[in-house]
């Protein structure tokens, strides 16, 4: 009995072990192989659009940087109040940290022109470059949302505020791969963003 | 005399509790419309966003001004919604629950008040 205790034990642990090694996290989206025969994984795009300081902002300005990015617009009345709010907390978490940055895309540049940016991201107290709030071309704006993000972000004059989109925040990693999306609208959601944050600033 | 008090006390009571009832419903309901129009941006406890959404606590708006935000939202700098299928009566719970949280004023804010107040926004 004592025998099969220890045998027992000896599984445990084993099992154990394995269960605590270190977290890794997936690539998300489409996957490839190219002719070599090694995996592509999904990468954002390159991309250029404006911030609130009018300058351009393209990704070599997130090149290796593992950044946050989110969908929102300035007079959004339903969920973007929340996601600033969550977003605040990554914000003044690594404010000091150069390698993490924080991309908010307008779905409404008509009307979000950089300065109304400006003075959106004036009181809400946040600074580029370490949280860009993007406008530009409506339509790159849709299509990288959609394809690359992997997120909702349309028109829809039947919402509230006159467009849909999701409340999501896209982790990002150092090389533009897509390693986690997350409900910017819910605290517990974003302390599991939090964790996986350090997860990605410590791979190499 | 004495039975006429004992039975005057019941009536009384009953009175003064319909009033607290009604004050307590209006109350209720506003916190629920709270909850949906005005928490995402201006929190559950009224504190606001930093300089984005404004506190308010301590609002220096009149209950008639307040009625007339709700209703006609604001323009340009400070933006604020307006709300075409916000009803009187969902106003007057509003303020009403408002006044109760951040004001100390347990009292109801009457839905006739409201719709004057509509009547004579600017």
């Amino acid at each position: 009995m004592q025998h099969k205790n220890t045998v027992l034990s000896l599984l445990l642990s084993v099992i154990l072990f394995s269960c605590s090694q270190e977290k890794k996290l997936p690539f998300l989206g489409p996957k490839s192989v190219n002719a070599k025969g090694d995996t592509v994984y999904h990468q954002i795009p390159a991309f250029q659009f404006l911030n609130q300081d009018s300058l351009i902002v393209t990704e070599k300005d997130v090149k290796g940087k593992v950044y946050v990015a989110d969908f929102f617009f300035t007079t959004c009345p339903t969920i973007c109040p929340k996601m600033k709010t969550q977003m605040l907390r990554i914000y003044e978490r690594y404010k000091d940290h150069d390698e993490v940055r924080i991309i908010s895309h307008s779905i409404d540049p008509d009307f979000d022109n950089t300065s109304v940016l400006k003075d959106y991201a004036t009181r809400l107290q946040v600074k580029a470059p370490k949280w860009n709030l993007l406008t530009g071309d409506k339509a790159a704006i849709y299509k990288l949302g959609q394809k690359s993000y992997m997120v909702s972000a349309q028109e829809d004059p039947n919402e509230a505020g006159g467009f849909v989109h999701s409340g999501a925040f896209i982790l990002v990693d150092k090389n533009r791969h897509v390693r986690g999306i997350y409900d910017g609208t819910v605290e517990t959601e974003v302390n599991h963003l939090l964790e996986d944050m350090e997860i990605l600033l410590n791979e190499r | 005399m004495k039975y006429l008090l004992l039975l005057l006390t019941p009536f009384f009571f009953s009175c003064q509790s319909k009033e607290e009832i009604t004050q307590q419903q209006y109350s209720v309901e506003g916190m629920a419309l709270y909850q949906t129009h005005c928490e995402n941006c201006h929190q559950a406890d009224g504190s606001g966003l930093r300089d984005l959404y404004p506190s308010i606590q301590k609002t220096k708006l009149s209950p008639e001004a307040l009625a007339c935000l709700l209703k006609n939202g604001k323009k340009g700098n400070g933006f604020m919604p307006a709300n075409a299928k916000i009803q009187a009566l969902d106003i007057a719970e509003l303020i009403t629950y408002m006044r109760e949280k951040w004001g100390g004023k347990k009292q109801i804010y009457p839905v006739d008040s409201v719709k004057l107040a509509l009547k004579n926004c600017r």
